[in-house]
This record gives C-alpha cells, structure tokens and sequence, in this order.
C-alpha cells in the first residue's frame, strides 16, 4: 500500500485508490423508509477504516448497515468504525408440502396470483398504516419493503368481501422467500396467518419447490411461534448496525 | 484517470457455504476460492447455496481468495 487516497465518485460512492488503482469501494444506499445503509468492499483492513472514515464523516446520521451474524470479520470493522448493534433477524428455512390450510368457516384463501389488485391493495395500506402506526417498517426485515403491488406474488385471506390477510411469496426456484405474512389487527388470532402459510408451503411444493425461507425479527415472537409450528429451523442471523 | 479495477472476475459454482459467512466456489479451470459476499449483496438480502452460479472478483493480493459480486438465476 503506497499513498491511499479516498474519492467521493458520485453522491452516494466512494473509492479507495492506491497508485490509481481502485482498491476498496464504499456504497450508501436509501432504503424506502428513509434510512441509508452503507457498505463497503475492501480486501486490506486499513481500507475499509478509511472508506467508513470517509463516508461517515460526509454522510447525515443516523446510518445503518447489515452483517451476517457468522461474519466475524466485517462486523469487528464496522464497529472499529463505531457502528454499535441495533438488532437481529433470524433467517428461518422450512420444508414445503403439506395439505394446505384446514377450512375456516367464513374464511376463504386464495392461492398465490388469484388476488384482486384494488382490494389488495387497500389492504396493503390498512396494513402498512398499523404497522406504522405501532412498530414501524424499520422494525421489520428488509424484505418486506418496497416491492410494487403485484398480485401474482400473494396469497390473500377473505373474509365476506373484504381481504384481511395476505402472504407475499418471492417465488424463485430455490430462493423462494415469503416476504410478509400479515393479518389486520381486527382479526388476528383466529389463525388465519397459519391458513396463509399452510396455503403457501402447499402452493410451494407443488410448484417443485423444496424449501421456503424467512426473516424473522428477534423480537417478533407471533412470528417466531407460526414459522417454528410449520418445522421452520434457524438457519443464520443477521445483525443491523447502526452509528448516530 | 483510475485504473480499473480491484481484480479478476470470473463465473463460477459455489460448492459449500462455511459457517463464517464465506463460501467456497469453484472456477471453471477447477480452482477453488474462498469467497464472501460483497456489500451491495449483503444490503439486498441475497442468499447463496450450494450449486449457485456467481461472478466472483480475485484479490489481486492473493488469488484464493474471492468476493461474491453477483448471484445468477439458475
């Protein structure tokens, strides 16, 4: 290493150069609920102290990033850097299969890509509003946020005429994730998220789909207790970091 | 004008994914590198599994070792 030089090269990126070279690189990225998470790609220790330096002396606070659990290594030099834990995300795996959902009376599901748009939107703003309104979305995984409306990745409870539950599916063949499992506070505990999961492990594998994964806050114990009755098992970890 | 870049990219397989966040992946001329995933994956949520076909950057410093830069589909 002769003369390491950090250069903002656009707004939200950064490069190390030594002699020219680009040797590390620097990213902040705006999530759909306002917060920046950085990262940055460096093999020398040294580097990624002087990228994070760089960025987090130019960037607004608070910013965030994400490590694996495991990733002993990233997680120590973004600590160095001052980063502290803020929580964790469980990454849950689950067999598909099953028979489906056992009949609700009153309650009717339908399968992933038979949903309305107009309805399901409304109640993906119902939704979106008691989560905000209550935990917020910066409490939930990534993976639940920003992803246009698009019925073919849903399930979604009825009841009567209006949909009250919903289960979005990210169905890749063998990235398969459920991105959110919700019910409207008004009619939760009558197992109707357990229906909807039912319904996706089926739908799941008879699509040739072996094993559905999902990322769990710590904290989301209702979660924790649906995913772990359906045999998911904890697979990893990830930890948000954050510095104010 | 910097010179690009960090490193050698190629295409290659994941055999195992390791208990430390890494992986190993197998390059089409049948070496095998050490390799994690690089920030912009991490921040979007990406997994890797076994048999899963990704570019992969090779220090310059040491060419066992690699970075994870995209994940193909299958």
């Amino acid at each position: 290493m002769n003369t390491l030089v950090i250069t903002r090269v656009a707004e939200r990126q950064w490069h190390a150069l030594d002699d020219d070279f680009v040797v590390g690189r620097g990213d902040a990225s705006p999530r759909p609920d306002g917060r920046v998470f950085l990262s940055v790609d460096a093999w020398h220790d040294d580097v990624f102290a002087h990228l994070a330096e760089a960025m987090l002396a130019a960037l607004p606070r608070p910013l965030y990033t994400v490590v694996d659990e495991a990733d002993l290594d990233l997680r120590t030099r973004w600590v160095q850097a001052g980063l502290t834990t803020r929580r964790r995300e469980w990454e849950y795996v689950m067999s598909s299969g099953g028979d489906g959902a056992v009949p609700t009376p009153g309650l009717t599901l339908l399968p992933v890509g038979t949903a309305e748009l107009d309805p399901l939107r409304q109640l993906d703003r119902t939704i979106r509003a008691e989560i905000e309104a209550t935990i917020g979305w910066d409490q939930m995984p990534a993976a639940v946020l920003s992803r246009p409306l698009d019925p073919t990745h849903y399930a979604v409870a009825a009841e009567l005429d209006a949909y009250v539950g919903l289960a979005r599916l990210a169905l890749l063949p063998r990235h398969t994730r459920i991105g959110l499992i919700a019910v409207r506070s008004d009619h939760r505990r009558r197992g109707i998220a357990r229906a909807l999961l039912a319904e996706i492990l089926a739908t799941t594998h008879a699509r040739g789909v072996a094993t559905v994964s999902a990322d769990v806050h710590e904290a989301n114990t209702a979660a924790i207790a649906l995913f772990e009755s359906a045999g998911a098992r904890r697979t990893g970890s990830n930890l948000e970091l954050v510095i104010h | 004008m910097p010179k690009a870049t960090d490193g050698i990219q190629l295409e290659g397989t994941v055999l195992e994914c390791l208990r430390d966040a890494k992986f190993r992946v197998e390059l089409p001329n049948g070496h095998i590198v050490l390799a994690h995933i690089s920030g912009k994956i991490r921040k979007n949520y990406i997994k890797i599994l076994p048999f899963d076909r990704v570019l992969v950057e090779l220090s310059q410093y040491d060419l066992t070792r690699g970075r994870i830069l995209f994940r193909y589909r299958n």
